[in-house]
């Protein structure tokens, strides 16, 4: 019996599916492929498959993490052939090895956000590099535990990238907290961004995507530069 | 032509549930569509998880996608917030697999499972940008058809739908899309191509036939008004399900749905010929799968889906004749893979034991009864043939087996229904508690309590059944009758739900109404009707309006007795059992006489001349 770590991309209309149907996905997939899960035990029996972070609706990532436990005598190279042939086509393998880092020690992620607007320019960029600069935003954080509370959008901002003009309107890279210590969606830093812009700048986004690009478990990580 | 693709993305981050809309679950089907081939919309007027649980549809999308020339996509119905952002942004009804727009199919195919999907047909309809009524459409627009087992009395869409499809649809649909590549362009015209359905056989084509009424309302004249267009439209049905089509590869949603399972279906038609059960005689003969075919069906569905839920799906499973050895095959195959069989609509009067140990070897679920009635004087009346005695042992055998809740299905209303018919049902549920339950030794009593849950929905006369010529209760009626029930129900073991009266007012209507409702049905979509069968769309005070701007009282349609000899708006529509079989019901009804079984003993109803299935065994 081993625990492995699957890496995977979940991207197109994959985005739109919501964590507890990505696990049915995962379960469904596995029986398809026939492959050797572990299940709990007691009453109601299930696969054993941890995700290390949840990703929001509506992001893509190219480095999601799940670990299954899978009976001995399958190889890693078998189970990300069989799942590859299984999986959605929006959701894919790429990567099996050992869960070497806990996903206790996520502790902060990097994003890929692209405002979509047309004719942005080098003062577009200015304001984005202004609305970083600044010492304090507030937000409304939503969760279930403590409800609607103000924050400081800042302090969850681990680092950022200069931002560039592409085909789309802006991209800029975002590393962001992340974890079960203290996490933050993308998508309001990026709401609190374009609103922003919209007050500040001529730019006007006509939506976004965002993409996660990488799950940081090294405090020392270069990502992190602020 | 515009791309609705990335202002339709741009919606989903807007809405509840967006994986309703996103597609590309594990098995749909993209082709890319030439010129050369032809495109069928596959709509469900329903929101997505509804449709999604409907093995018809599965299996008819993945048979029309199996010819190199059709390309089949599906369409929903799209939730009301979903639908808000699609008009403000101009987006009409576009199909899930490769987003194009509905009216640039070829045929547009609804499927009717019930009359309370009917607004649904029409505002998506009006979304997707298709004129409503037949005779609006012409050159360029697609061919509008329904299918399902409402299209037997479809009439209310009449001026909607350019022709309708009875029967199953494994073989005529095929047949359809022949014909439809020999008709484009040939220069023929509409007409032209529904003309030649109609040779098909099993086609209906309401514009074919003229109707005329009398001063009181009732049909005085329904005829076809062209040469070559049968009086009686015969429905198609396959004879042998071994041979059928049956899709293994089937769509794998993402989202949760209502049947998030694999649907095995046994067998077609049902031999008990309850009276008020239109499918019991809609669908004759009964027609069996082997359990060889079964099994490869089921194999194929375990490999390809990895679903963890397989249920036996027909109308009264118990009834198939090689179940022991089916479920036992079956268990082999789903043990080990943890996958869970569940059993629906279990009979009581042959349930055993044995088979329920066998089925909760990997999961335990709740246990559901129909005795429909309450006196055996009443079940007599709509001939279900369940015994109380029966159904007491039953709850004896699953009370000790360790079930401790059972569900209990009646119907209130039935025709000859007085206050003492209703008084039953809380009196049986009580005995199924005190004699099923406390007669059992405390001692060997698994749980130390029991609970009943007692489920009431009101008569809906349907056509095609011997109580179709009866009026339905009026609402004050109804409503009193759930009351009295509540009433007499005291002990808190019991749970008494019942269902709104207004929508079973409504269903009558839709189910019994003629082709003047189609006016009706398109007020109503525009005063806003939509999602009938949902409690919180559901708004009975519009529907009166749609009504009363029409000029029609819905009671003229749900209230009132029929007379054998009146000319019904169904009559178009012959499903193999002739009008002189439904009334010796209806006479046997009234004489309290039941009518045995198919199998038991032949009672003659005609379906016999379909050639095969239960009359030929």
């Amino acid at each position: 019996m081993s625990k492995i770590r699957l890496g995977f991309s979940k991207t197109g209309m994959a985005k739109y599916i919501s964590h507890l149907d990505l696990l049915r996905c995962f379960t469904r997939s596995i029986m398809r492929a026939e492959l050797p899960a572990v299940y709990s035990r007691g009453f109601n029996p299930h696969m054993k498959m941890t995700f290390s972070l949840p990703l929001s609706v509506g992001v893509t990532s190219s480095c999601e993490c799940v670990d299954i436990e899978f009976e001995d005598g399958v190889s890693d190279s078998e189970i990300m052939k069989q799942l590859n042939k299984t999986l959605p086509p929006d959701i894919r393998i790429i990567s099996v090895g050992d869960p070497n880092i806990s996903a206790n020690d996520v502790f902060g992620a990097e994003y890929r956000l692209t405002l979509l607007c047309g004719g942005a320019d080098e003062n577009a960029l200015e304001a984005v590099k202004k609305f970083f600069a600044l010492p304090e935003i507030t937000i409304i954080k939503r969760t279930k535990k403590k409800g609607e509370r103000e924050v400081n959008l800042m302090d969850f901002v681990l680092g950022v990238e200069a931002p560039k003009i592409t085909d789309d309107g802006i991209e800029i890279c975002l590393t962001l907290s992340a974890g079960g210590r203290k996490n933050l969606k993308p998508e309001i830093a990026t709401e609190s961004l374009i609103k922003y812009m919209t007050e500040n700048t001529d730019v006007r986004v006509k939506g976004y995507n965002i993409h996660r690009t990488k799950i940081l478990y090294d405090i020392n990580d270069p990502k992190i530069f602020k | 032509m515009r791309d609705y693709k990335i202002d339709f993305e741009d919606c989903l981050r807007r809405v509840q549930k967006p994986a309703r809309y996103i597609g590309n679950e594990f098995g749909s089907v993209h082709k890319e569509k030439t010129d050369d081939m032809m495109s069928f919309a596959f709509c469900f007027p329903d929101v997505y998880e509804v449709g999604m649980s409907h093995l018809g549809m599965k299996i008819l999308y993945h048979m029309l996608n199996e010819r190199d020339d059709t390309v089949c996509e599906r369409v929903f119905a799209p939730w009301d917030d979903m639908e808000k952002l699609m008009r403000e942004r101009d987006i009409p009804l576009l199909s899930m697999e490769s987003c194009a727009p509905v009216r640039n199919f070829d045929i547009v195919g609804f499927t009717l499972q019930y009359e309370m999907s009917y607004s649904n047909v029409v505002n998506m309809l009006d979304l997707a940008g298709i004129p409503l009524r037949t005779r609006e459409r012409g050159d360029g627009d697609p061919f509008v058809c329904c299918g399902g087992p409402c299209t037997y009395h479809a009439e209310p869409l009449a001026e909607l739908v350019d022709f309708f499809i009875l029967g199953e649809g494994e073989e005529v649909n095929g047949e359809i899309m022949d014909e439809y590549k020999k008709w484009r362009g040939s220069g023929k015209n509409r007409d032209d191509f529904l003309m030649s359905l109609v040779a098909l056989g099993g086609i209906y084509v309401p514009k074919f036939y003229d109707v005329e009424y009398n001063d009181d309302n009732t049909i005085k004249r329904f005829e076809p008004n062209r040469p070559g267009v049968p009086k009686q439209v015969r429905k198609r049905i396959i004879l042998d399900l071994d041979k059928c089509y049956a899709p293994e590869k089937l769509i794998v949603p993402f989202m949760e749905t209502v049947h998030d399972r694999i649907m095995l279906e046994l067998f077609r038609g049902c031999i008990r010929g309850c009276r008020f059960c239109q499918a019991g005689y809609i669908y004759r003969p009964v027609r069996e799968r082997s359990v060889d075919r079964l099994c490869g069906i089921a194999d194929g569905c375990i490999k390809n889906t990895g679903y963890e839920e397989m249920s036996l799906s027909s109308l009264s499973t118990s009834d198939y004749r090689e179940l022991q050895e089916l479920i036992d095959r079956l268990l082999d195959m789903t043990v080990d893979k943890r996958i869970n069989l569940s059993l629906p609509s279990l009979r009581v009067d042959n349930f055993s034991m044995e088979l329920m140990e066998k089925v909760q070897k990997v999961k335990k679920s709740g246990l559901t009864f129909a005795p429909e009635a309450g006196t055996q004087r009443l079940r007599d009346v709509i001939n279900k043939n369940v015994i109380e005695s029966d159904l007491i042992r039953t709850s004896r055998i699953a009370f000790g087996g360790g079930y401790n809740r059972i569900k209990l299905y009646f119907m209130l209303g039935l025709p000859t229904e007085t206050y003492d018919d209703v008084k039953g049902i809380a009196d049986l549920a009580k005995k199924v508690i005190d004699e099923g339950f406390f007669s059992i030794p405390p001692e060997e009593r698994k749980g130390r309590s029991v609970s009943i849950t007692v489920s009431t929905s009101f008569f809906v006369p349907k056509p095609f059944t011997p109580f179709q010529w009866e009026p339905q209760n009026l609402i004050s009626e109804m409503e009193d009758k759930a009351r009295f029930l509540k009433e007499n129900i005291r002990s808190k073991k019991i749970v008494y739900n019942w269902h709104n009266s207004d929508i079973s007012l409504l269903e009558a209507v839709f189910a019994k109404g003629d082709r003047r409702l189609s006016e009706v049905l398109i007020t109503a979509h525009e005063l806003g009707c939509k999602f009938d069968g949902w409690s919180d769309f559901f708004d009975y005070e519009k529907w009166l309006e749609a009504f009363k701007i029409n000029n029609i009282d819905p009671a003229f349609y749900a209230n009132r007795r029929i007379p054998y000899d009146e000319i019904l708006p169904w009559d178009y529509a012959d499903i193999g059992v002739p009008k002189s079989y439904l009334i010796k019901e209806h006479k046997r009804a009234y004489e309290e006489k039941t009518t045995p079984d198919c199998r038991e003993k032949c009672g003659g109803c005609g379906a016999a001349s379909f050639g095969g299935g239960v009359c030929f065994e």
